[in-house]
């Protein structure tokens, strides 16, 4: 009986201890059409940070900073390595034109695509460009929208984390 | 032993008690308000006519709490009341209101998540059903009910979604059902990764709306069918969805008894540094609501938008095009190429009425054409550049009603960014809009200021010096600081249709102050 008793308390402290991804649970598509989970995504990448930026073809400003951010992301990770989510919000208007728009940019990190909107309505984004900074599971900077020299903002920030 | 064990037990038990409580702590918490007020003013100059209060004001505030797979969420609207022009019920313009709209909870595990009370839900690309929430166009059918999602094995996903759309501070009388099964065939039938991924999905969806006339064959339940297919390798992708929707008379579609169906392919490629994508869509009878009284942008039950480029301007906002649900066919091309320090992209949309209804590869006269080139140069680190010129073709008499005449326009347009220090910047766009029909000529010119990472001011004017010799003036600002935005601004709003994601409100012409406030949160 004691026996079970422990081992039903060991399993719980699993439990507890396992559910670290604090995140709702909501999927993303990668562009190559597998879905993958947002939480999960962002637990996995324990202390470097996650840069996660919300974006739409369509939005000008949302283009110029990941172009400008794009420009100077081989510099910035050699000086601190740092991970990017381009989330994309087009929906299906315009959501088939993300891959080969990426490809015509020549963008060098991961972008993803939130069709439905299930993570920007998750994490209550009103307006795109959006930009958030998570460490450790936690938010630790945000910013919506954007105007040049931003950029320079956002990776101070990441340099003192 | 017994009892050390026992104890050790207890005090086990009491720290994972206390664990518990500060993960509580720990969870996610998320929110937002959103404000967009206006006040109105009488102008003559383009017949402007402001509500009798003169205020317009839609509020938005949303909070969402997710504790390991448990979220919870809810939102509160308040129109005091509406603005113009936004589709909120005729009966509730000009009322002052407030409402708790949507609650919702939700559990999501690895192989099931499952949620009560109000959701948004899309099928394929939504064309068979889509239940999204947009502020700006005033556009919120979530459903309240259940939404079931099964994940049996690797390759298949299940959705079961059951429950009343919404319809602003009420329910449509209609009952919606709906399965959804998305099948990734490459790892049904192949174990390991492959190199190509075909995936595939079946969805059903049916409404049923009370019918309490005389005509016995009258159908209350339509029933709606979807299957697709994609197939997406390195460099090409293909997908294709086709959707059937049974017989379903109503107000918009002037209770014709054809059956719907639409017909969707997207084909894309890419090379090196190059990208091109292509797009076909023919539908007949496919405006689908979920209230058979419903018209405008009231109740929709799937998504049509309008395929076409997603215009970011002044000028190439004014011919618009939505898509024409009862029949058209027609298709779209785009084209990025990157050139390094430069970026040229290149885009073609037409669209044609249908010769034969219910055929949709039968061409007819054309509803719309929209042809464009953007050159998008990155000087130095100082100067920046767009150049584009756009084609437009736009049946005015078809897209926004009324006896005009079709019309032909080429518009220019240059947006040049100057950044002055490390953290200022000046942008200038010009534009230009010819076209001998309709109000002729357009002209416009905007210029913005922006000092990061704080603040932002702009002035714009959009001339038509064409016939009625109106300018369309704006100054604002707005002001950023972490996640909220808050923006001011004064001037003219020009009568015609707003559209977000393809989908459109006419929006009457309006003149005043705008304030808009947003604030985002997440711990």
């Amino acid at each position: 009986m004691k026996k079970m008793y422990a081992w039903l308390l060991g399993s719980f402290l699993c439990v507890a201890s396992y559910a670290q991804e604090n995140f709702p649970s909501v999927s993303v598509k990668t562009l190559g059409g597998q879905s993958v989970d947002f939480s999960k995504l962002v637990s996995g990448s324990g202390d470097t940070a996650v840069v996660v930026s919300f974006w739409a073809t369509w939005c000008v400003p949302c283009v110029t900073e990941l172009d400008n951010i794009n420009d100077v992301f081989a510099d910035w990770q050699k000086e601190k390595p740092f991970k990017l989510l381009a989330i994309s919000i087009d929906d299906a208007r315009t959501s088939q034109r993300v891959k080969t728009f990426v490809k015509g940019k020549g963008w060098g990190f991961d972008v993803l695509t939130d069709v439905n909107n299930d993570l920007k309505r998750a994490l209550n984004i009103n307006d795109v460009p959006h930009v958030l900074i998570i460490k450790n599971n936690k938010v630790v900077y945000q910013h919506t929208g954007y105007v040049a020299g931003n950029e320079d903002e956002l990776f101070t920030k990441i340099k003192t984390l | 032993m017994k009892k050390a064990l026992f104890t050790l037990g207890l005090g086990l038990g009491a720290s994972v008690a206390q664990a518990q409580l500060e993960q509580l702590a720990q969870g996610h918490l998320s929110g937002s308000f959103d404000s967009y007020t206006q006040y109105y003013r009488k102008d003559d100059k383009i017949l402007a006519v402001p509500p009798q209060d003169k205020i317009g004001s839609n509020n938005f505030f949303k909070l969402d709490y997710t504790y390991k797979q448990f979220s919870a969420g809810i939102q509160y609207e308040a129109y005091l009341p509406a603005v113009q022009g936004f589709p909120f019920l005729g009966t509730k313009q000009g009322r002052n209101e407030g409402k708790l709209v949507n609650r919702y909870f939700r559990y999501s595990g690895d192989k099931v998540s499952l949620q009560v009370g109000d959701f948004y839900e899309q099928f394929g690309s939504g064309l068979v059903f889509r239940s999204w929430e947009n502020r700006q166009i005033g556009i919120n059918n979530a459903l309240e009910g259940v939404n079931v999602q099964i994940q049996p094995t690797d390759f298949l996903k299940l959705k079961v979604v059951y429950g009343r759309p919404r319809e602003y501070f009420d329910y449509a009388d209609a009952t919606v059902r709906g399965a959804d099964a998305d099948i990734n065939l490459s790892r049904m039938f192949v174990k390991r990764p492959t190199a190509v991924n075909v995936t595939g999905g079946l969805s059903y969806v049916s409404r049923y709306q009370e019918y309490t006339g005389a005509d016995d064959k009258f159908p209350a339940t339509v029933n709606a069918y979807a299957a697709r297919l994609a197939i997406e390798g390195a460099n090409a992708s293909l997908g294709v969805e086709y959707v059937h929707k049974g017989q379903d008379p109503h107000v918009a579609n002037v209770f014709s008894d054809d059956n719907g169906k639409a017909l969707l392919i997207n084909g894309a490629y890419t090379a090196g540094k190059f990208g091109v994508n292509l797009t076909y869509r023919g539908i007949s009878n496919m405006d689908w609501r979920s209230d058979r009284n419903a018209e405008g942008t009231v109740l929709p039950m799937n998504y049509v938008p309008a395929l076409t480029k997603q215009h970011d301007y002044l000028t190439t906002n004014i011919y618009v095009y939505n898509a024409q649900v009862a029949g058209e066919t027609g298709g779209q091309l785009d084209v990025f190429v990157n050139l390094g320090s430069s970026k040229l992209s290149v885009n073609y949309s037409q669209y044609n009425a249908l010769k034969t209804p219910g055929s949709i590869f039968s061409p007819d006269s054309s509803f719309f054409k929209d042809g464009s080139i953007e050159w998008k140069k990155k000087w130095n680190s100082k100067w920046q550049s767009i150049l584009s010129y756009h084609y437009v073709f736009y049946n005015k008499h078809v897209i926004e009603g009324g006896n005009d005449k079709s019309i032909t326009s080429h518009i220019g347009l240059a947006n040049i960014l100057y950044k002055y220090a490390p953290r200022k910047s000046a942008r200038l766009e010009l534009q230009h809009l010819y076209t001998k029909e309709d109000r002729g000529n357009w002209a416009a010119a905007v210029t913005e200021f922006t000092f990061a990472p704080m603040l932002s001011v702009y002035a714009s004017d959009l001339y038509n010096y064409g016939t009625t010799k109106v300018h369309y003036y704006n100054i604002g600002g707005s002001i950023m600081k972490d996640a909220t935005r808050f923006s001011l601004a004064y001037g003219r709003q020009r009568a015609g249709l707003f559209c977000v994601g393809g989908v459109c409100r006419y929006v009457p012409a309006a003149s005043g102050l705008t304030a808009t406030l947003t604030i985002t949160f997440n711990n």
